[in-house]
């Protein structure tokens, strides 16, 4: 954080100074108009480039940031000063009201319905009849009225607006906020059943967004002296806060700010030099931009830049060994498990169209317990864990944990009543490091970001990868990842943790160390319940076995008893198996 | 206003709505059949529509149909002949761009690939608005017909107090709708190969095992797509003027009417397409001019918010 | 006709089959049974090309099949039935026929093929005109079997038939698999997680684990082996 404040200060300082040394006011203007694209870029990055929700629409808060500085000054005389933060409240205001319908919609969706709201907006504020509001000269009071004879005071403002947006998106993003947000982005189910309150945080996102866009406008306004509908609502308003977080890297402070600082001038001087040959140069230079942008490096300049600095320092330093791992003998038998009943599941059913998923489930854990569900594929195991953890509601039955009923509590809800799961597919959130995955499942059951830190590593500890926390998500192995869930489930405190096929995919070495993991949580008092669909490992795992198939209840009992089971031969290797083997 | 000319000036946005919106359905049909095969969301959809509008105004003037074929009959050769140029544009269009970001290698980017292609079509529609600004000038043009100024008068009716006017040429434009609609539809349902373009939309993995090309299915589709929408497009450039922006106005009309028929539904579409006409005209009624087209979005928008598989959508697709 | 050499293959970072090698030879029935997560369904998308191998060799009726684009593959005379049916949902089920019969052979023996798959399920051509993704589950695997079989392949492989289905289903599924390969003398290759059912009627199988091939051998071999036994119930 504070190294990240120090490059913020010397950028800001370099870029100040750049005013000293330019003369002629169209370069100035140029340099005042950088960072409000910056301002625009990092306000779309807070919200697309963290959560992953793409907005086409963020030239509505912009827009009406500019239209409110106009207005207010033309008819109440009320001072840019003043006028810009509150354009910064109209900014926020509309993000929420925006944000609240629209966040119920996903991906391509969600990036339709926000193209409308600025061109919806464009018009209605033609027909308004301000095709051209024009804000009043204030020759006398110039400084009372933000405006100034010397235009490098422009610049310098306009500076200070893009070094509050990146101090606000350097805290965002180390916060509890930001993480929850890159969660969302990476995978919003899984962040959900990690106790994130997504919703929450997508409003608050979008609503400190529209704060930045809105600011910016009124900015840009002053500025430029003329707000039309087209240059504050227009498509290439949007297009343009998109384009520079793209292009020089989303989800991060300096992407949107390097974009701008490549793309704003280009296209400037470009107009300038060319705009009477080419007149829509600027457009052509944004539009090459992003796909030059898609097509090389999707993730944006800032990104593949760090990518290629971290390649090539790996490529000196050693490869990190895998450390050998705790050891840990599993007990012969699991003492707690005959404790009181934690969790238990009643004649539960879910059918999805036709399909029965599963049907009148009932089934007990205690304490301390490891049950393992088995069953052939489609047998309804992954249904049942969404139903536990409350993914899906059930048709009919109910659950319970520690006697209290949970049907239609959500999944974060149930995350910080101790519910943490972890899912078949390996569900890391790629782009962060090991620790910032954990800490994000921490912050369910902890109030501070130190505190969560704190949960997290005591939870990495748990599972021996305390050594790797400062590696990327993405580069981990199977076994590492299988870990790493678990890590992120722990971290939370749940008293019962859900493993969606945890084995699956392992080596016969890594099973056994991701078993004696396990185990020894179940040591610590923690219920565990582990979906498989083979039987092999968990045998030596498990204190007792609930064989699911098609859906319903098969058999239920200790490992030994199960594996001679007849219904259970059959469910596995067919009846064909059965009588010629007896 | 008295009751009789409420009435008439109601069957006269009606008419005019179901002309405009017959238009829209094609235009629509287009987006649609792109959004159906290829699950990408294409931005730059009106700015192809553009690119038919041009196409159709120099074939009109410069290529000569206009002397070949008279002021009548032209504009409609024009339009036609939108259609084969931007099905190449298109082709080419996915092979050197889209291609690259979809498909079974676009899958791989996993939900990164789905916003690559959105956003690689935002670039495609900014370089070709902006591009059109060079090549095409910013000042409206329009093709000159004289049908466009003509109307067949229906009644008077009523007591002879409302009297309707139906405007030649929109009327032929939305006959020739109708039948590249109905010819799209029967190519999609009948022929193999729209056969195999369905079914490499259902199943993009499944197809493969059939033996099926589906990287070719997409740049078909995708030329497909653009080539009915250019149509549409040329069909429009008789009766309004255009300039390179034109492609924005019309996107969310197109947008609002493909999630009206439920995305990836053909025939939902089209009739997606003629509703969104419709209320475009009807709010006239109520409505200063102005605000025409944001009556669109808000409708749009109420559609996505309340009911995101459209109206038609799932009943249509069914059958 | 198909020979697999030392082939390894994965999805990005995760390794799924290593150094895996098998036979198919012209007529035989070859199933390939081991527990879910072993990497038969990579095995079977390596073949069609949907997954690309990082190192080994593919060879079908003596041709390099790394050679040989995805779609390519089918006209070869490779059917895929892919692994939970995968018929096309939209198409009626005369329509996911004819798309079967994509291949040039199968256009070639269009109404023969049509004809004999309407013998060997009937409630096919009582359906023909129905959507297939108003099937049931059983009729869909049938219509993904028939499907295959339109394309008149050398190679039939079918991934997991008796997946999600009702036992009885799941029987009549077999039984009309085999005697396909009985009657037509079709080259079968299966994966399966019925082991009894597919080792009884397979004239060699496979048993792949963890990604590698632990055991090869004829059905007797097969069928009395503790491994399986292991494999499947950890005992």
């Amino acid at each position: 954080m504070k190294r990240q404040l120090i490059a913020i200060a010397v950028f800001a300082v370099v870029y100040a100074s750049l005013a000293l040394f330019v003369e002629h006011s169209y370069y100035l203007l140029i340099l005042a108009i950088v960072p409000v694209w910056a301002v625009m870029g990092l306000s779309w990055n807070l919200l697309s480039g963290y959560s992953g929700f793409v907005s086409f629409g963020h030239a509505a808060f912009f827009g009406l940031g500019a239209y409110f500085v106009a207005l207010a000054q033309i008819h109440w005389g009320l001072s840019p000063w003043l006028g810009i933060p509150c354009a910064a409240l109209v900014g926020a205001a509309a993000g929420l009201v925006v944000g609240i319908p629209t966040f119920r919609l996903r991906g391509h969706y969600f990036a339709l319905a926000m193209l409308a709201y600025p061109l919806a907006l464009l018009y209605v504020f033609e027909w308004l009849g301000y095709q051209e509001l024009a804000l009043p000269m204030q020759r006398e009071h110039g400084f009372a009225y933000m405006q100034f004879e010397d235009h490098r005071i422009y610049v310098w403002l306009s500076l200070a607006l893009l070094v509050a947006a990146m101090v606000i998106t350097a805290i965002v993003e180390r916060a509890r906020f930001g993480m929850s947000l890159i969660a969302i982005r990476e995978d919003e189910a899984a962040a959900e059943a990690a106790g994130i309150r997504t919703l929450a945080w997508k409003l608050k996102a979008i609503t400190l967004s529209g704060a930045m866009a809105g600011a910016a406008g009124g900015f840009y306004a002053v500025v430029l002296l003329v707000v039309t509908p087209p240059a504050v609502f227009g498509m290439l308003v949007s297009a343009q806060a998109l384009i520079v977080a793209m292009f020089g890297g989303s989800g991060s402070v300096w992407g949107p700010v390097i974009g701008a600082l490549v793309l704003v001038p280009l296209s400037e001087v470009l107009h300038a030099q060319l705009g009477n040959i080419i007149p829509g140069i600027q457009g052509v230079v944004y539009g090459v931009a992003i796909i030059a942008v898609i097509l090389v490096a999707p993730e944006g300049v800032f990104w593949k830049a760090r990518d290629i600095l971290a390649r090539r320092r790996a490529g000196i330093s050693p490869v990190v060994a895998d450390l050998p791992h705790v050891a840990v003998t599993p007990p012969a038998c699991n003492a707690n498990a005959g404790g009181a009943i934690a969790f238990e599941v009643r004649n539960v059913s879910k059918a999805f169209g036709g399909l029965k998923a599963v049907r009148d489930v009932s089934l007990q854990v205690r304490q301390g317990e490891i049950l393992g569900i088995i069953g052939p594929n489609g047998a309804g195991k992954t249904t049942l864990f969404n139903l536990l953890n409350g993914f899906i509601r059930p048709d009919q039955g109910s659950i319970l944990l520690n006697g209290e009923e949970v049907i239609g509590r959500s999944p974060y809800q149930l995350c910080a009543a101790g519910v943490g799961r972890t899912f078949q597919v390996v569900r890391p959130f790629r782009r962060m490091s090991v620790l910032e995955n954990v800490i994000v499942g921490a912050f369910v059951n902890a109030p501070s970001v130190a505190q969560a830190r704190v949960a997290a590593q005591d939870a990495l500890d748990q599972v021996g990868m305390r050594a790797q926390e400062e590696q990327l998500a993405g580069t981990l192995t199977n076994k590492q990842l299988r870990l790493l869930e678990i890590a992120r489930a722990l971290a939370g405190k749940p008293k019962l943790l859900l493993l969606d096929e945890t084995l699956a995919g392992l080596g016969a070495g890594e099973v056994e160390e991701v078993i004696g993991v396990v185990r020894a949580l179940a040591a610590r008092g923690i219920t565990i319940v582990i979906i498989e669909h083979t039987m092999q490992a968990m045998v030596r795992l498990v204190d007792r076995f609930v064989v699911l198939n098609e859906g319903a209840l098969l058999a239920q009992g200790l490992p030994e008893a199960i594996t001679r089971d007849t219904a259970v031969i059959d469910a596995y290797l067919g009846k064909r198996w059965r009588t010629a083997n007896a | 206003m008295n009751i009789a000319q409420f009435i008439e000036n109601f069957l006269q946005a009606l008419v005019a709505g179901l002309l405009t919106g017959s238009i829209y359905g094609l235009m629509c049909v287009g987006l649609s059949v792109i959004f159906g095969v290829m699950r990408v969301i294409n931005f730059a959809h009106g700015d192809f529509m553009m690119l038919g509008m041009y196409v159709a105004y120099y074939a009109f003037g410069l290529l000569g149909i206009h002397t070949l074929f008279g002021a009548s009959a032209g504009p409609y050769v024009a339009a036609l002949v939108a259609g084969p140029v931007i099905f190449l544009a298109g082709v080419l269009a996915h092979r050197l761009l889209i291609s690259r970001v979809t498909g079974i290698r676009g899958n791989a980017l996993q939900a990164q690939g789905h916003y690559a292609q959105l956003i690689l079509t935002l670039g495609l529609a900014l370089v070709l608005q902006n591009g059109g600004l060079y090549f095409f000038g910013s000042s409206p043009v329009s093709i000159a017909t004289p049908l466009a100024s003509n109307a067949w008068s229906v009644g008077p009716l009523y007591a002879d107090r409302i009297e309707i006017f139906v405007n030649q040429g929109q009327s032929i434009a939305a006959l020739i709708a109708l039948a590249v609609v109905a010819a799209f539809v029967v190519i999609m349902s009948r022929s193999r190969l729209g056969k195999s373009l369905r079914a490499a939309a259902d199943n993009p993995e499944a197809a493969t095992y059939m033996g099926i090309d589906v990287a070719r299915s997409h740049r078909l589709a995708f030329g497909f797509g653009v080539a009915v929408t250019a149509i549409g497009g040329g069909l429009l450039a008789s009766g309004t003027s255009f300039q390179p922006y034109v492609g924005l106005e019309y996107v969310i009309v197109m947008y609002a009417g493909v999630v009206l028929g439920g995305l990836g539904s053909v025939g939902g579409a089209f009739f997606g397409g003629l509703t969104i006409g419709l209320v475009q005209q009807m709010s006239t009624l109520f409505l200063p001019n102005q605000l025409q087209n944001t009556a669109i979005f808000v409708i749009f928008l109420f559609i996505v918010l309340v009911r995101p598989q459209g109206l038609f959508g799932t009943a249509l697709r069914r059958t | 006709m198909l020979e697999i050499v030392a082939l390894h293959a994965g999805y990005g970072l995760v390794p799924v089959l290593n150094a895996v090698s098998l036979r198919v030879g012209k007529g035989e029935f070859v199933a390939i049974v081991g527990p879910n997560g072993a990497g038969k369904s990579t095995l079977f998308k390596t073949i069609s090309g949907i997954v690309t191998p990082s190192a080994g060799h593919l060879r079908f009726d003596g041709k390099d099949l790394l050679a040989v684009a995805p779609a390519a593959r089918a006209h070869l005379g490779i059917a895929h039935i892919p692994e939970g049916r995968q018929v096309f949902p939209s198409l009626t089920v005369l329509e996911n026929l004819e798309m079967g019969a994509y291949t040039e052979a199968g256009q070639r023996d269009w109404k023969a093929n049509l004809e004999k798959i309407h013998t060997w399920f009937p409630v096919l051509a009582q359906r023909a005109k129905t959507p297939a993704g108003a099937l049931s589950g059983g009729q869909q695997q049938m219509l993904a079997i028939a499907r295959g079989l339109a394309s008149s392949p050398k190679l039939l492989m079918l991934d997991e038939p008796s997946m999600g289905l009702a036992p009885a289903a799941a029987d009549e599924i077999f039984e009309r698999i085999v005697s396909i390969h009985e009657t037509s003398g079709l080259t079968v290759l299966l994966v399966e997680q019925r082991v009894a059912e597919a080792l009884h009627f397979a004239d060699r199988g496979y048993v792949l684990e963890a990604g590698r091939m632990v055991l090869e051998g004829t059905h007797d071999e097969l069928k009395s082996n503790d491994r399986i036994r292991q494999a499947y119930l950890g005992m």
